[in-house]
C-alpha cells in the first residue's frame, strides 16, 4: 500500500532534485515538475477509495500519537491534495514553455516548494508542522512572484513579503499561546482539551489565527497584497497562487474554526467578513480596465470572499457549497490566467482595450477564457453554477435572517462580476473591427501546444463537472462531513496506532 | 517583585512585537521596515521560549554526568524557536535581497515613493 | 414521447461538427429546427412526465412534462425558430462567424423549449440561464453599437436570474422540493407575505425578460441592433418566456386562491399588475411613433404589446387570460414578420433609417404586403388575428367595468395605427428615391417564411377557434377557467361574428372590383417626374416626403414622452461607479498603510470581544 507521506515527499525531493538535473540537462530539468505533480496526482487517486471509508493516519518517526507529528489524510485533506496536484500539473506543464527567463530550474524549484507546502498543510495533523509548511508555502510564492525581477514584480514580492510576515507572526504567538495553555502540539489532542479551556483565551487563539492566516486566505481588510501580487507575477505563477495558495489559508481557517476550536458562535463572523471581501473585491474589479490580471486578482478576492461566506454556515451543505465552489473557482481561475498570459503576451500588452478582437487570431484561448468566465459568474451549464446553487440554498436553509440578506448581498455581487466579465468576453469576439482590417494585435497566433493543452483540459473539466456534478460531489460531501465531525477526527487520530 | 519576575519575559517578547508593529506601519524606510520584521522574529521568539520556561529547572541538553531525571524546562517551546529562527533568517535574508532589487528599480528606498501598483 | 424531445436539445451540440462545410451546416441547421417542430407537433394533447436527472447532493430531480400550456408555447417556438433559421440562410450569406450563428441559434431555440417543457424550477432556471446567455452571444454579434446593448441585456438579466435564483433557494428552503406541484402545495401552506416576495422576486425576473416598465430599458436597443432573423426570434418568443414563466407562477405555482391573498386593503397584487401593464401599454406605444429606426419603432412597439398580454393575463377572467394568451402567438406571429420584411428591406437597400427610405412598393411587392397585413394585425383590423385578441381584451375589460384600463388599451391601439402606418407609409408607399431604382425583391428563401407567417394572421383571423381550443386546455390545465369555443367561429361569449361570411364577403367584392378593372380602359403610366413645373427643373430627391413624418407629434408630446426610466438607470449606474471608484482607492499602494490594516483589524476583533464581555 501507497503511503500517503509520498504526497509531501515527492514534490520535496523533487524540488531538490531539479536544480541538480538541471546541471547536466535542461530539457530533463523541466520535466521534472509535471512528473513529480503527475505522480502525486495518481498516488492520490489511488489512496482516495480507502480513505473515503476511514482516514488513514501516518505518524512521522514511529512515534504514537499524540506525541507525534501525524499526517491525516482524510476525505478533506487528499481531495485538497488531489485538487493541488492537478491544478500544478496542469500549471507546471503550461510552464514549460512559458517561463524563458534564466535560470529555470529556480522556477522548477520554488514552484515544487510551493506545491509542497501547499500539501503539507492540507495533510498534516499538527499545528506547527502546519505552520511550518505555510512558511514554506509563503517563502515560495514570495520568491516566485518576484522570479522576473522586473519593476512591478519586486515591488509586489516586497509588499507582499512585508504582509504576509506580519501575518506569520501572529499565527506563531497564536501557537505559542495554544502551546501554553494545552501542552500539546498535536491538533486532535488540542480538540479534545479545548472545552476545558477558558472562552476568552480560547478567542484570542481564534483571533490571531484568523488574522495570520487570513493575510494569505485574502480577506478584507488583510488582502492588500494579493492585487499586486498575483497581477504582477507570471502568469504560471498567478494561476498556482490564485487557484491553491489562498485556498490553503481558507483551508487553514476552516480546520481551526471547525476541528480545533469548535467556535460556533465564530462563525456568522467568518460569513460576515466573507460577504464584505466579496463586495469589496467585486466593486475593485468592476473598475479595472487598465490591467487585465488586477482585474482578475480582484475576482479572485471576491470568491474567495464568497468561499468564506459559505464556510460560516456551518451546515453540512453549506461547507459542502464552499468546499464545490472552491475546486470550481480553483479551475477557472488557473484557466483564466494561463489563458491571459499568452492572451498578453500575443497582444503585447496587458490593457483591455488593446485584446479587442483577440478571438480571431486565438479562437481556442478565447472560448476556454469565456467557459471559465462563464463559470464564474454561475451560468449553467457549466461549473460555477451547482456551487452557487449550494452556496444560496445552504444560506437561505438556515432560515437566519442574517444569512438571507448574506445571499441576497452575494447574488448582487454576481451582478457586478457579471459586468466586468462580460465587457471581456464581448471585447475579445465582438469588437475590433471586421474581418478585413488587421487592428489590434497584428502578430497574434494561436497560443503553443505546452499551453494549450492545460488550457483546453480544464475547459473540459469545468465543463463536466457543471454537467455532471456527481463526479466530484460524493468526495466532496464526505470532506465537508469530515470537517464538521469533530469527534471522528479526535478518534482517528488518537486511536490509529 | 515576585509578580513582575514572572511576567518580565512575556511583557519583553510582547514589548519586541509591539516595537517591531510599531516600525513596520510607520517607518517609511523599506530597511527598517525589515529590521521591525525581524524584531518581530525576534519578540515572537522570546515570548515562545518564555512560555516553555518553568521555575528553577536547567536547560534540556543532556551534557556529561547528567542524570536523566534532572528536572528541565520544556524543549518542546525551544525546538519551535529553532525551527522558526531558521525560517525568520530565510525570509529575512529573501527581504533583503529584495530591498536591493526594489532600489535598483526604483532608486530609492522610501516606501512612499514605491507605489507603482496601486487601486 | 418525451425522449425524443429531449433529444432535440442535443441536436445543437452535434452541429458544432458542422464546420465542415457551409452547405452541410445549413442543411444541419434547418433539418434541426424541422425536426424539433415535427417532434412537438406530435406531443400535441399528451399530458407526460419524464425525470432526467438527479441531483443527490440537493436531494431534487429534474424532470421535463408536457401539457396544454408548454404545447401552446412550444408550438410557436419551434415554429418561428424554424421560419427564421429559413430567412438567414440567405439573409446571413457573406458574414462572419457563421458556424457560431447557426449554432447560437439553435442553443436558443433548444432552451426556450426546455424551459417551457420543464417541471420543476431547478430545470426551468438551467434552461433560464442558458438561453441568456446564448441570447447576450447572438445579440452582441454584429459588432459596434450591438455589443453595448448586449452588455446592457446581460445585466439585466443576470439581475433578474439572480432574484429568480433567491427565490428559487427560498422554495427549496420551505418547501423541500422544486417539483412544481410540491412547490405549489407548500406555498399554499405559507403566510402571504412570503407569497408576495417570492411573486415579487419572479416577476421581477420575468419582469425583466418580457420588459415591463420600468424594467424594459434593455428592450429597445438589443432588438434594434441584432441581426433581424434573430430579433424576430426574440421579439416573437424571448421575450414571450416571461408571459409564459408569469403564468406558470402566478396560476401554476400560487393559484387564483394564493394570488387573491395577496392583497393591502381593497387592492390586490392583481391589481398592481393591470395597472403597470396598462403603464406599459401607453407609454412606450407613444414612443414608437417618434423613432425614426424602422426596427426600433417595432422594438417599442414589442415593449408596448408585452402590456396587452400582461394586463390579460393579470386580469383573470376567463375572457381576459385567454385574450392574453392568444395575443401573445398573435403578436409572436405580426411582430416576427414585420422584423423580417424590415430585415428584407435593410438586405436590399442597406438603411433601416425611415426618413430615407420610400416607394419600395413597386419594387418589393411580396415584401410590402406581407409587411401590410402584419400591420393590420398589430392594429386589429378585422379578419386578422390581432382584432380577435384585441377584442377578448377589450370585452372584458369594459363588462368587468374597468373603464380606464380599456381606455388606456384603447389609447395603445390608437398610437399603434400611428406608428403601423407611418412604417408602412416610409417603406413603402411615396417616392422611390432613386438610389433604389434598381432594387430587387429578396430571394425566396427569404419570401417563404414571411409569406408563411402572413397566411397564419389571416388563418388565425378568421378561424380563431383552432388557437382558442389550444388556450382553452391551456387554461384547464392551470385550474382557471376555460373559454369555450367552437372550432370555426369566434367564441360565444364574445358574440356573434361569422367571419367565414365576412371572409366570403370581402373576396368576392376585391374579385369584382379586379374584374371591373380589368375591363376598364387601360390607365396611361406616368413617370413620377413627368409633371409641370413652369418650365423650371424639378429636382427629383429634394422633396421626400417622409422625411420627419410625424413632425407636428413630435412638437406636441415629444418632450413628454421620453425614456425616464432609461435616463433613471444610467444616473444610477454613473453613481454606482462614482462609488466603485472611490471604493478601490483604499488600495493606495502604501505598505505603512496596509501593515496598518492588518494591526487595526486584530486591534478590532480584540476591543469588540472583551467590549462584548463587559
Amino acid at each position: 500500500m501507497v503511503s500517503p507521506s509520498l504526497l509531501v515527499a515527492i514534490p520535496l525531493a523533487s524540488a531538490f532534485a531539479a536544480p541538480l538535473v538541471g546541471l547536466g540537462s535542461k530539457k530533463l530539468a523541466k520535466c521534472i515538475p509535471p512528473l513529480a505533480l503527475a505522480a502525486n496526482l495518481v498516488i492520490g487517486l489511488l489512496l482516495l477509495p480507502r480513505v473515503l471509508e476511514k482516514a488513514i493516519v501516518v505518524s512521522i518517526g514511529g512515534f504514537p500519537p499524540p506525541f507525534c507529528i501525524n499526517l491525516m489524510v482524510g476525505p478533506l485533506g487528499l481531495s485538497l491534495a488531489i485538487l493541488i496536484s492537478l491544478v500544478g500539473l496542469l500549471i507546471s506543464i503550461y510552464a514549460t514553455g512559458y517561463i524563458k527567463t534564466e535560470p529555470t530550474e529556480k522556477y522548477h524549484a520554488l514552484f515544487l516548494l510551493l506545491a509542497t507546502g501547499a500539501l503539507g498543510i492540507v495533510l498534516t495533523g499538527d499545528i506547527f508542522n502546519l505552520f511550518v509548511f505555510f512558511e514554506i508555502l509563503c517563502v515560495a510564492s514570495y520568491g516566485l512572484t518576484a522570479y522576473e525581477k522586473d519593476r512591478a514584480g519586486t515591488e509586489a514580492a516586497m509588499k507582499y513579503l512585508i504582509q504576509g510576515t506580519v501575518g506569520s507572526t501572529f499565527i506563531l504567538v497564536a501557537i505559542g499561546f495554544l502551546y501554553g495553555l494545552f501542552g500539546t502540539l498535536n491538533m486532535a489532542d488540542i480538540a479534545t482539551k479545548v472545552p476545558s479551556a477558558e472562552p476568552l483565551h480560547l478567542f484570542l487563539i481564534l483571533a490571531f489565527f484568523v488574522v495570520g492566516f487570513g493575510v494569505e486566505a485574502a480577506i478584507f481588510p488583510l488582502n492588500a497584497w494579493l492585487p499586486d501580487a498575483h497581477s504582477s507575477a507570471p502568469s504560471s505563477v498567478s494561476a498556482i497562487l490564485s487557484a491553491i495558495a489562498i485556498k490553503t489559508g481558507v483551508y487553514a481557517i476552516a480546520r481551526i474554526t471547525y476541528t480545533l476550536m469548535n467556535a460556533q458562535g465564530f462563525l456568522i463572523f467568518i460569513s460576515l467578513i466573507g460577504i464584505i471581501t466579496l463586495v469589496v473585491g467585486e466593486i475593485a474589479a468592476y473598475r479595472q480596465k487598465d490591467d487585465i490580471k488586477r482585474m482578475l486578482a480582484y475576482s479572485s478576492i471576491g470568491q474567495i470572499g464568497l468561499i468564506v461566506f459559505a464556510i460560516g454556515i456551518g451546515t453540512s451543505l453549506g461547507v459542502f457549497g464552499a468546499l464545490f465552489q472552491l475546486v470550481n473557482h480553483a479551475l477557472a481561475k488557473c484557466l483564466l490566467f494561463l489563458a491571459a498570459g499568452y492572451m498578453i503576451y500575443r497582444a503585447g500588452s496587458k490593457k483591455l482595450s488593446d485584446m479587442q478582437g483577440l478571438a480571431r487570431r486565438m479562437p481556442l484561448t478565447a472560448v476556454a477564457f469565456t467557459v471559465a468566465a462563464f463559470s464564474l459568474v454561475g451560468l449553467p451549464p457549466f461549473a460555477g453554477f451547482m456551487s452557487k446553487l449550494s452556496i444560496v440554498s445552504a444560506a437561505l436553509k438556515t432560515g437566519r435572517s442574517a444569512y438571507v440578506a448574506f445571499a441576497a448581498i452575494a447574488l448582487a455581487a454576481t451582478v457586478v462580476e457579471g459586468g466586468y466579465f462580460f465587457r471581456v468576453v464581448q471585447g475579445l469576439y465582438f469588437r475590433g473591427g471586421s474581418k478585413g482590417e488587421s487592428v489590434g494585435p497584428t502578430k497574434a497566433k494561436e497560443a503553443p501546444a505546452a499551453a494549450l493543452i492545460p488550457i483546453l483540459v480544464l475547459a473540459a473539466l469545468v465543463i463536466a463537472i457543471g454537467v455532471y456534478p456527481q463526479l466530484v460531489t460524493n468526495v466532496l460531501d464526505h470532506a465537508a462531513k469530515e470537517l464538521l465531525d469533530r469527534g471522528a477526527y479526535i478518534t482517528n487520530v488518537l486511536e490509529a496506532l | 517583585m515576585q509578580q513582575v519576575a514572572n511576567y518580565m519575559y512575556y511583557a519583553g517578547g510582547g514589548g519586541l512585537i509591539l516595537i517591531g508593529l510599531y516600525m513596520v506601519m510607520a517607518k517609511t524606510n523599506l530597511v527598517k521596515i525589515i529590521l521591525g520584521l525581524s524584531f518581530l522574529d525576534t519578540g515572537t521568539h522570546v515570548l515562545l521560549v518564555a512560555i516553555g520556561y518553568v521555575r528553577g529547572r536547567t536547560a534540556p541538553i543532556f551534557s556529561e554526568g547528567m542524570a536523566e531525571t534532572t528536572p528541565v524546562v520544556d524543549p518542546v517551546p525551544q525546538a519551535m524557536v529553532l525551527t522558526a529562527i531558521v525560517i525568520g533568517v530565510g525570509v529575512l535574508g529573501l527581504a533583503l535581497a529584495l530591498a536591493i532589487q526594489v532600489y535598483r528599480h526604483y532608486g530609492t528606498l522610501d516606501v512612499r515613493n514605491i507605489r507603482g501598483l496601486k487601486w | 414521447m418525451a425522449m425524443e424531445t429531449s433529444f432535440a436539445l442535443i441536436l445543437p451540440v452535434a452541429f458544432l461538427a458542422g464546420k465542415v462545410s457551409p452547405a452541410l451546416r445549413n442543411v444541419v441547421a434547418v433539418l434541426a429546427a424541422a425536426v424539433s417542430v415535427l417532434l412537438v407537433a406530435v406531443l400535441y394533447g399528451q399530458n407526460l412526465k419524464l425525470d432526467y436527472y438527479a441531483l443527490p447532493f440537493l436531494g431534487v430531480e429534474l424532470a421535463m412534462r408536457t401539457d396544454a400550456l408548454a404545447w401552446f408555447f412550444a408550438i410557436a417556438v419551434a415554429a418561428i425558430g424554424l421560419l427564421s433559421i429559413v430567412f438567414s440562410l440567405r439573409y446571413m450569406q457573406g458574414r462572419e462567424r457563421l458556424d457560431f450563428y447557426y449554432f447560437a441559434m439553435l442553443v436558443v431555440n433548444a432552451a426556450m423549449l426546455g424551459i417551457v417543457f420543464s417541471a420543476d424550477l431547478l430545470s426551468l432556471f438551467v434552461f433560464w440561464e442558458v438561453m441568456s446567455w446564448s441570447t447576450y452571444l447572438l445579440i452582441s454579434y454584429r459588432g459596434g453599437k450591438a455589443v453595448a446593448a448586449g452588455l446592457k441585456y446581460m445585466v439585466m438579466s443576470i439581475a433578474g436570474s439572480c432574484a429568480m435564483l433567491l427565490a428559487i433557494a427560498s422554495l427549496y428552503a420551505t418547501c423541500g422540493t422544486l417539483d412544481l406541484h410540491g412547490v405549489a402545495q407548500g406555498i399554499a401552506k405559507a403566510s402571504p407575505g412570503y407569497s408576495l416576495f417570492i411573486l415579487l422576486m419572479f416577476v421581477l425576473g420575468f419582469g425583466i425578460k418580457n420588459a415591463i416598465v420600468p424594467l424594459h430599458v434593455w428592450l429597445p436597443d438589443a432588438h434594434s441592433e441584432a441581426v433581424s432573423p434573430f430579433s424576430a426570434v426574440l421579439s416573437s418568443v424571448l421575450v414571450r418566456m416571461g408571459v409564459y414563466g408569469l403564468m406558470l407562477v402566478m396560476y401554476g405555482v400560487l393559484g387564483e386562491a394564493g394570488l387573491a391573498r395577496l392583497k393591502l386593503g381593497p387592492v390586490t397584487f392583481r391589481h398592481v399588475l393591470c395597472w403597470v401593464a396598462g403603464v406599459t401599454i401607453l407609454v412606450p406605444l407613444l414612443i414608437a411613433m417618434l423613432q425614426d429606426d424602422a426596427k426600433r419603432v417595432v422594438a417599442w412597439s414589442s415593449v408596448g404589446h408585452g402590456g396587452y398580454m400582461l394586463l390579460g393575463i393579470a386580469f383573470g377572467t376567463a375572457l381576459g387570460v385567454a385574450g392574453g394568451l392568444f395575443h401573445t402567438l398573435n403578436y409572436a406571429v405580426c411582430v416576427a414578420l414585420l422584423f423580417l420584411a424590415v430585415g428584407a428591406v435593410e438586405h436590399r437597400t442597406g438603411t433601416r433609417d425611415l426618413n430615407e427610405l420610400g416607394g419600395l412598393m413597386k419594387r418589393m411587392p411580396v415584401t410590402f404586403v406581407t409587411a401590410l397585413i402584419a400591420v393590420c394585425g398589430l392594429i386589429g383590423v378585422p379578419l386578422t388575428n390581432g382584432f380577435v385578441s384585441k377584442w377578448f381584451i377589450y370585452k372584458t375589460l369594459i363588462t368587468e367595468g374597468y373603464p380606464f384600463l380599456a381606455l388606456v388599451a384603447l389609447i395603445g391601439t390608437w398610437a399603434t395605427v400611428l406608428y403601423g402606418y407611418k412604417l408602412i407609409h416610409n417603406a413603402f408607399l411615396g417616392q422611390l428615391p432613386s438610389g433604389y431604382r434598381e432594387v430587387r425583391e429578396v430571394p425566396f428563401s427569404m419570401q417563404l417564411p414571411m409569406i408563411l407567417l402572413s397566411l397564419a394572421v389571416i388563418l388565425f383571423g378568421v378561424l380563431p377557434g383552432i388557437a382558442v381550443r389550444a388556450i382553452g386546455s391551456a387554461q384547464a390545465s392551470l385550474g382557471l377557467k376555460a373559454l369555450e369555443s367552437g372550432l370555426w367561429a369566434l367564441p360565444p361569449a364574445v358574440g356573434e361574428l361569422n367571419t367565414i361570411n365576412i371572409l366570403s364577403g370581402v373576396i368576392a367584392s376585391l374579385a369584382l372590383v379586379y374584374v371591373a378593372f380589368a375591363l376598364a380602359t387601360k390607365a396611361r403610366r406616368v413617370d413620377q417626374s413627368d409633371s409641370y413645373g413652369a418650365g423650371s427643373y424639378v429636382p427629383m430627391d429634394r422633396y421626400q416626403y417622409s422625411v420627419n413624418f410625424y413632425q407636428r407629434a413630435h412638437e406636441l408630446i415629444g418632450p413628454y414622452v421620453r425614456d425616464r426610466v432609461d435616463e433613471f438607470y444610467r444616473w444610477l449606474v454613473g453613481k454606482a461607479e462614482g462609488f466603485f471608484e472611490q471604493a478601490r482607492k483604499m488600495y493606495s499602494g502604501n505598505v505603512n498603510t496596509y501593515a496598518a490594516y492588518i494591526v487595526i483589524f486584530l486591534a478590532l476583533l480584540i476591543i469588540l470581544k472583551l467590549g462584548g464581555q463587559i
